[in-house]
């Protein structure tokens, strides 16, 4: 960065804005654009992050003119942004929208997003500065990258950056994701590019790097002598909505195990990094990743689910298999759990039990650090048949907060203790205002701040896990569960093998 | 809500615990207990700014109403809110009448959360010397607004002579959007020379009268060492005092930024189209809430503060006051105790 005169690092009030640039959206009417993108940008606008001199391009095969398109983003903007809609911002980003039509095949499409991309280089002043966002089916990738090189637009200079922005999935398992990233790194340099998993962008997440490394209370008794296991739960109430292509060919260990899952396991298991920066963070979850082993006996401790009809919220759902567009004689899993350990001096011996699952009773996302029983209790067995073990529970979403569940006595003349819980809690009413991942990741991208997004061998560490899952789970049936249950009865089994039990969020 | 008529400090303790326990688990966790110290013809306004800055900083508000200091007998009448209409957290409005808006503070410590720091927000004319409220003395981190007082510049001189680190102004905070629009734009200069850019001089037009257009002059000058002018514009600037700001900066160039009285601002850089931006006008509580981000002294504060009054070495002062007593009743002025 160049000096500023006007900038100074105790000045903590003036926002990180980016330099002059442009945003260019591929696939700008699919879900994602419409749902997080749009109103991420929209939002960041009317909290003054976006740079002076900005545009957004869209490009998508609808045949759509700027009106058409202008009009599609402001109720989108509208609809689902989470600061105050004020008309007069939106009329100024509207100024700086353009779209641009065309299928990924075609070169004249990509012609004439290099040309708008020049253009705006003058008339907006965005000095050349771009980020890709390609909010595209994987599938597309190759084509819409070899269409960046071939019109130049992916080369960053001394003078300017160009950026792409990576939706999961990365891959489909470790030798597809390698292709990939070797794809992507060919067009854009590796420092170039952003692997998003919204995960990381959560408050909470963030948060728990904040718990461990900024306190001396936690990290002493982060490790396996005081801990006895940790579970790492994603639960989804909702089944796969329209999404059934999709799902079909992924199920739940690709879609959530691999990335968001494998991320909060590596955040939770990593060593203090040496500095709060994004090489050493990464080095440091890099570190778990590839420390991680699979547990001998797959059969037991490897599970997977799909749901069947049943209850939930007080509605009727359907069976996965009878969803819309599924095969119904799909082997999918919609359920997934799995014992992993972290080979390191700190973990060795401590069980990391994953699961996620759709169709559970609710939705919540925690981390949960099981600690060992007291080696000695100087009370009577019966005064303490209602003590559980401490535990220490991040909450990543929803009720964004810390638990902390130990034992205290019950009042009364008698000497009895049960578990009780001491919360933190951030609550909706103050998350609500901080900033949505998308929105986060989105400014971190146009500032190059890459701390809070995976690297590529991290993604390919990630895949060396569930590649043997899925090796092992090919060709058999996936256990099944209710719809409105806690997922199959195998994976309460698992951990009763070891004599433990999940924890209910 | 709970109000309590003509009592006593420790009954509103009481009454703050009993509310705690009935009114279930509305909010764990406080992160500072909040005194504002308003006139009753601004309570209100107070109130909303103080449930707007709860809502993004987990805080105890403690609402302070000092009335009618020569009433004969002092009494205290409070209103004792948990998850209500001020805010998710807790909250007390406390009028207190006669010589006990002296001792407020013999109310408010037993109130204060436990060992989490305390911030107190003046929305009225602040106390000349913040010595002499012992609410102020208390605090880690004072707020004041010398935006509401007849003579905003006089008032900045008054501010400087007493700053002691920890000190703040929302006059300061209303120059924030100002601040980092020009920080950008100055950012896109050098960006486009790749070379860092020097400001020679600079000029505000707004409202010479107002606190924020001075701090901002002060500021600009601290940073780059040149002098900056306010001068008055032509039109009614709005509370920020600035309706544009010009830079010259080396090479003979010049950029400004202009608002554009629709809640934005228009740029004009050398080389670039000009281009708008959002520059809006914020609430009170937006405001405050930007102060409770940070409780620790404001260094670009204090040195924009010297350049706008020409006081110098107040980041040297000690960031703790003694409390001077001061009977606004007694004939004396200033007794030290």
């Amino acid at each position: 960065m160049i000096p500023n005169p006007l900038r100074d690092p105790r000045d903590r009030r003036l926002p990180r804005v980016p330099e002059p640039c442009a945003l260019v959206v591929f696939g700008i009417t699919g879900d994602l654009a419409r749902k997080k993108l749009l109103p991420a940008v929209y939002d960041l606008a009317n909290r003054g992050l976006l740079p002076t001199n900005f545009a957004l391009l869209g490009f998508a095969r609808r045949d759509w003119g700027d009106t058409e398109f202008a009009e599609l983003a402001r109720d989108a903007a509208r609809k689902h942004a989470r600061t105050p809609w004020r008309e007069e911002v939106w009329e100024r980003l509207a100024t700086t929208v353009r779209f641009v039509q065309g299928s990924f095949d075609d070169d004249n499409a990509f012609d004439e997003l290099a040309g708008h991309l020049a253009e705006l280089e003058g008339s907006h002043g965005i000095g050349g500065n771009a980020a890709f966002y390609l909010s595209i089916p994987p599938a597309m990738f190759p084509v819409v990258l070899k269409q960046m090189q071939r019109t130049g637009m992916a080369d960053s200079t001394s003078d300017r950056w160009r950026r792409v922005v990576v939706e999961k999935p990365f891959g489909t398992d470790l030798e597809s994701s390698r292709e990939l990233n070797a794809l992507v790194d060919s067009v854009f340099t590796a420092d170039d590019v952003f692997r998003i998993d919204h995960y990381l962008g959560k408050e909470t997440v963030q948060n728990l790097m904040a718990l461990r490394f900024a306190n001396t209370l936690f990290e002493p008794i982060w490790n396996g002598h005081n801990v006895d296991s940790v579970q790492i739960t994603m639960a989804e109430d909702v089944g796969i909505g329209g999404r059934a292509g999709f799902y079909e060919k992924t199920g739940a260990a690709r879609d959530v195990l691999q990335n968001h899952l494998l991320q909060l396991l590596a955040l939770t298991a990593m060593e203090e990094p040496v500095e709060f920066s994004a090489e050493e963070i990464r080095t440091e979850k890099l570190k778990v990743l590839r420390a991680i082993s699979l547990p001998e006996d797959l059969e037991t401790f490897a599970v997977r689910g799909q749901y069947e009809q049943g209850w939930l919220a007080g509605q009727r759902a359907c069976g996965y298999r009878q969803e819309e567009g599924v095969d119904p004689e799909s082997t999918t899993e919609t359920f997934a759990a799995v014992r992993l350990g972290v080979e390191t001096r700190r973990w060795a011996g401590v069980p990391f039990y994953l699961r996620t699952g759709k169709r559970l009773p609710r939705r919540v996302t925690e981390i949960a650090l099981v600690f060992k029983r007291a080696p000695h209790l100087p009370f009577a067995d019966t005064d303490t048949e209602e003590l559980g073990n401490n535990q220490l529970v991040v909450r990543v979403q929803p009720d964004e907060g810390v638990t902390l569940k130990f034992g205290s006595k019950v009042p009364g003349s008698v000497m009895e203790v049960r578990d009780v819980s001491m919360d933190f809690l951030y609550g909706e009413q103050f998350t609500e205002s901080s900033p949505e991942a998308y929105e986060r990741l989105l400014l971190d991208v146009l500032l190059g701040d890459a701390t809070l997004f995976p690297r590529n061998a991290e993604v390919e560490a990630s895949w060396a896990v569930i590649d043997p899952l899925e090796e092992f789970w090919q060709g058999t049936k996936p256990h099944s569960y209710r719809a409105g249950e806690w997922g199959p009865r195998a994976a309460d089994e698992m951990l009763a093998a070891e004599g433990r039990r999940w924890r209910r969020p | 809500m709970t109000t309590l008529w003509d009592t006593t400090g420790s009954a509103v303790v009481k009454e703050l615990a009993a509310q705690r326990r009935t009114g279930g688990a509305v909010l764990s966790g406080v992160a500072l207990t909040l005194v504002v110290v308003a006139d009753e013809s601004r309570v209100t306004e107070a109130e909303e700014a103080a449930t707007h800055a709860a809502e993004m900083h987990p805080c105890r508000v403690l609402i302070v109403v000092r009335r009618q200091i020569d009433a004969p007998v002092p009494r205290l009448d409070a209103e004792v809110q948990i998850g209500g209409r001020l805010g998710p957290g807790e909250a007390v409005v406390m009028r207190m009448y006669g010589r006990l808006a002296l001792h407020a503070e013999s109310v408010v410590l037993p109130l204060l959360a436990a060992d989490a720091p305390v911030v107190t927000w003046w929305h009225g004319v602040p106390p000349e010397r913040i010595a002499t409220d012992a609410l102020g003395v208390l605090a880690d981190r004072r707020i004041t607004d010398s935006s509401l007082t007849e003579d905003p510049p006089a008032t900045l001189r008054v501010r400087a002579e007493d700053y002691a680190p920890g000190d703040s102004d929302l006059a300061w905070t209303r120059s924030t959007a100002w601040r980092a629009v020009l920080a950008s734009t100055l950012d896109s200069v050098s960006g486009r020379r790749s070379d860092a850019v020097q400001v020679h001089g600079g000029r505000i037009e707004g409202d010479p009268g107002n606190a924020t257009a001075q701090l901002l002059a002060g500021w600009i000058s601290s940073r780059c060492g040149c002098s900056v002018d306010v001068v008055p514009g032509s039109r009614d600037p709005g509370p920020s005092g600035v309706e544009a700001v010009t830079l010259r900066l080396d090479q003979d160039e010049q950029l400004e930024v202009r608002a554009d009285h629709r809640g934005g601002a228009v740029i004009s850089q050398p080389y670039r189209p000009d281009s708008t931006l959002a520059l809006p006008e914020r609430v009170l509580g937006d405001l405050l809430s930007e102060e409770l981000r940070r409780l620790d002294p404001d260094e670009p504060y204090s040195e924009a503060l010297e350049a706008a009054t020409g006081l110098r070495g107040l980041s040297d002062r000690p960031a703790v006051r003694e409390h001077v007593w001061f009977d606004p009743a007694a004939e004396t002025d200033v007794v030290t105790s």
